[in-house]
């Protein structure tokens, strides 16, 4: 396993070099984060006189990332990214599946258990509002990871704290302020922040900006992205917004009802996008440009996302497929092909 | 423009809070043409919604007022109609969507009692008649089964046919002019896209014209045709859509359009971010409140505050308010920029 750069944080240069030496040689390391078949179920509806329904938040989910890699999963609501993020950072409990973090298995482990491995994974919230702890300064939210963790003595965790506002951009003379001071753009900051106090090598971001301004959302891409260089992080970027996806992630998937139905190159999923679903997706997502606007042609998808608690003998999008044949009923499509996958019978080529 | 439909002069909206006197809608000036789309951009705080809420007569008292202004309707000044008359124009002519639609739907009515309600009082329909009227509007916003789906409650509905539902009671006694205030913020992508072609067809159908407020400038490329992009309660820019995005003349126009990634592109390059935070309204920046922000910012800018004057020598390309000549800066910058641009074609 290559010791990852985020130890090494002093050392810019070569902490660069670290993180990017196992994007290089992909075949052959070991991945950093492994999902198998990763399913998340959850009780639903009846269960007094009728059944109980079963909603398949996440329906065999599979997927690496590598040291410094940034996978990006996007989807609609209800698709099962969210609790994807969840249920490898142990917020959730997976119904079944593996979890592995640098060759650790770690799904369905106790608190306890887990709280060694969070020294290696750590999470960004969508609200900077709801994710800090109002009554804690913005030293003492950032130092309570390490605190937890047993990192550094009392005194080097001030200074600690002190370094990750500057890296974050925030000013250090702000250590004692509280979260209401600040405004949403540099909440993240601290949110960030204290994701990074147990030097992490995997964050996973879900919707780390969409609570925020225009303006200020580049802002946060733009420090995520240099931190990435600078430590050699790896992220699990989920959002809904597919230019924000295509800026920052190396590789992405699609989702619907619980599955991956498209994997591939960044560049590659946009520009030539091969499952049905994903056509549709891209072609709905308007671009800011008004010329480009007018002549787009959209596919329109006919009704909505179906409830997750339904069981499918076949494909799950059959119902809203303009490809849609018999045989997309009778088996579900497995994700399948090389460096571009995915899960349809009758995808473009 | 032909006559507009709606003509906001100088609007002033302020509100008193704990921090002081905040200038939410500071000199507001603006028409709505006949079957046109305007869009208004902005970010939390600029006083988009304010300006909807004021044309609305919504503003909540007594902690907001209007402290001058006219909103000509139909050569009716909104702002010096009486409460009565307000009451038959407003939902009649002048319709709005809220963002939010399980907020702003009564969870105790069913969808069908909350849109006769509407057609009852202001076309005076009988029960029956409203009735009818109720399933009929459902199903051209595309609710399907809306003879049944008019009896259900809003929680049986999920996010996009709500706002559907919301759509269909703006709808409902055929307005004049249609304010959607962030419309599709709260949907997916795919139902965003049916709503906004939903909205293109009423105006092409019917010559509605509609106020589409918005943070997506994907959305206001897509639906628009002339665009108002607001700032601290200020309008810093206004043209037609192409215009506007393919030449700015605001220096926050520009930082906008150049901060937000595009899905289409190659672009890996760092993302040129705007630099600092939004106004505290409370506390607003002397003279442009743009200024601590911009890269551009002259001596001036922190003491005087420019007016709105024509984006360029003909006067019918949009305005702009600005001290700064972006054209003639970009015309020296271009050389070195075209080798940046090179690497993304758009």
């Amino acid at each position: 396993m290559v010791e990852v750069a985020g130890r090494a944080v002093g050392s810019k240069g070569e902490a660069s070099v670290a993180g990017n030496t196992p994007i290089t040689t992909s075949g052959r390391t070991a991945p950093l984060l492994s999902v198998r078949d990763l399913k998340v179920h959850f009780p639903g509806r009846g269960g007094w006189w009728t059944r109980r329904s079963v909603i398949r938040a996440v329906d065999g989910v599979s997927f690496d990332i590598r040291a410094g890699e940034t996978l990006g999963l996007v989807g609609e609501s209800g698709c099962g990214k969210s609790t994807t993020a969840r249920a490898i950072v142990g917020l959730v409990r997976p119904t079944s599946g593996e979890v592995w973090l640098n060759g650790a298995r770690i799904d369905g482990l106790s608190d306890a258990a887990m709280r060694p491995h969070r020294a290696t994974v750590q999470m960004i919230f969508q609200d900077p509002f709801a994710s800090l702890n109002p009554r804690l300064t913005v030293g003492a939210t950032i130092t309570e990871p390490m605190t937890i963790l047993g990192l550094h003595s009392p005194k080097d965790r001030q200074f600690e704290a002190l370094r990750l506002m500057r890296l974050v951009g925030l000013d250090p003379r702000f250590l004692n302020r509280y979260p209401h001071e600040f405004s949403g753009g540099q909440r993240q900051r601290v949110g960030i922040a204290r994701a990074l106090a147990v030097q992490p090598k995997l964050i996973v971001c879900d919707e780390p900006i969409s609570a925020l301004d225009v303006s200020i959302q580049a802002q946060v891409i733009n420090l995520l992205m240099d931190l990435q260089q600078k430590l050699g992080l790896a992220y699990l970027f989920i959002a809904h917004d597919l230019a924000v996806v295509r800026h920052i992630a190396r590789r992405v998937g699609v989702m619907y009802l619980g599955r991956i139905v498209e994997m591939a190159d960044s560049s590659e999923l946009f520009a030539h996008p091969r499952h049905p679903y994903s056509e549709a997706l891209l072609s709905a997502a308007p671009l800011p440009d008004p010329a480009r606007e007018r002549v787009r042609q959209r596919i329109v998808l006919e009704g909505e996302v179906p409830s997750p608690d339904r069981v499918y003998a076949g494909c799950p999008f059959a119902d809203r497929c303009r490809r849609v044949e018999s045989d997309c009923r009778a088996t579900p499509p497995r994700l399948e092909g090389g460096n571009h996958q995915v899960a349809c019978f009758h995808a473009d080529s | 423009m032909t006559q507009p439909v709606l003509d906001v002069r100088d609007l002033r909206v302020v509100f008193d809070t704990d921090d002081g006197t905040v200038r939410a809608v500071d000199g507001l000036s603006f028409a709505l043409g006949r079957g046109e789309t305007l869009g208004i951009v902005g970010e939390s705080g600029s006083g988009k919604s304010v300006t909807s809420l004021a044309v609305m007569g919504l503003i909540p008292r007594p902690a907001g007022r209007i402290a001058s202004g006219s909103i000509h309707y139909g050569g009716e000044d909104l702002l010096a109609a009486s409460p009565r008359r307000l009451r038959e124009i407003r939902g009649r002519r002048i319709a709005m969507i809220f963002q939010d639609p399980m907020t702003a739907l009564n969870p105790f009515l069913t969808v069908g009692e909350q849109l006769t309600e509407m057609t009852r009082l202001h076309l005076k329909h009988s029960a029956r008649q409203a009735r009818d009227h109720a399933v009929a509007m459902l199903e051209q916003v595309g609710i399907p089964g809306a003879g049944r789906r008019v009896d259900d409650y809003p929680h049986q509905f999920s996010g996009g046919m709500r706002q559907r539902v919301m759509i269909a009671m703006a709808l409902s006694c055929d307005p004049e002019i249609l304010i959607a205030d962030e419309p599709t913020t709260a949907l997916d992508v795919t139902i965003q896209a049916q709503i906004l072609e939903l909205l293109k067809q009423l105006r092409r159908d019917r010559g509605m014209s509609i106020i589409l407020i918005t943070h997506d400038l994907g959305v206001v490329a897509n639906a628009c045709q002339r665009v108002l992009v607001m700032y601290g309660g200020r309008i810093v820019e206004e043209a037609a859509a192409g215009a506007l995005f393919e030449q700015p003349r605001h220096p926050y126009t520009e930082g906008l359009l150049r901060s937000i990634p595009r899905w289409d592109g190659h672009s890996t390059e760092l993302l040129r971010a705007i630099e600092g935070q939004p106004p505290n309204m409370a506390h607003p920046p002397s003279g442009c409140a743009f200024h601590p922000r911009c890269p551009y910012q002259l001596p001036r800018c922190s003491s005087e505050s420019p007016s709105l004057t024509p984006r360029d020598a003909s006067g019918d390309g949009g305005s702009k308010a600005c001290f700064v000549d972006l054209a003639t800066i970009a015309a020296v910058a271009a050389p070195a920029a075209s080798t940046a641009a090179g690497s993304a074609p758009h």
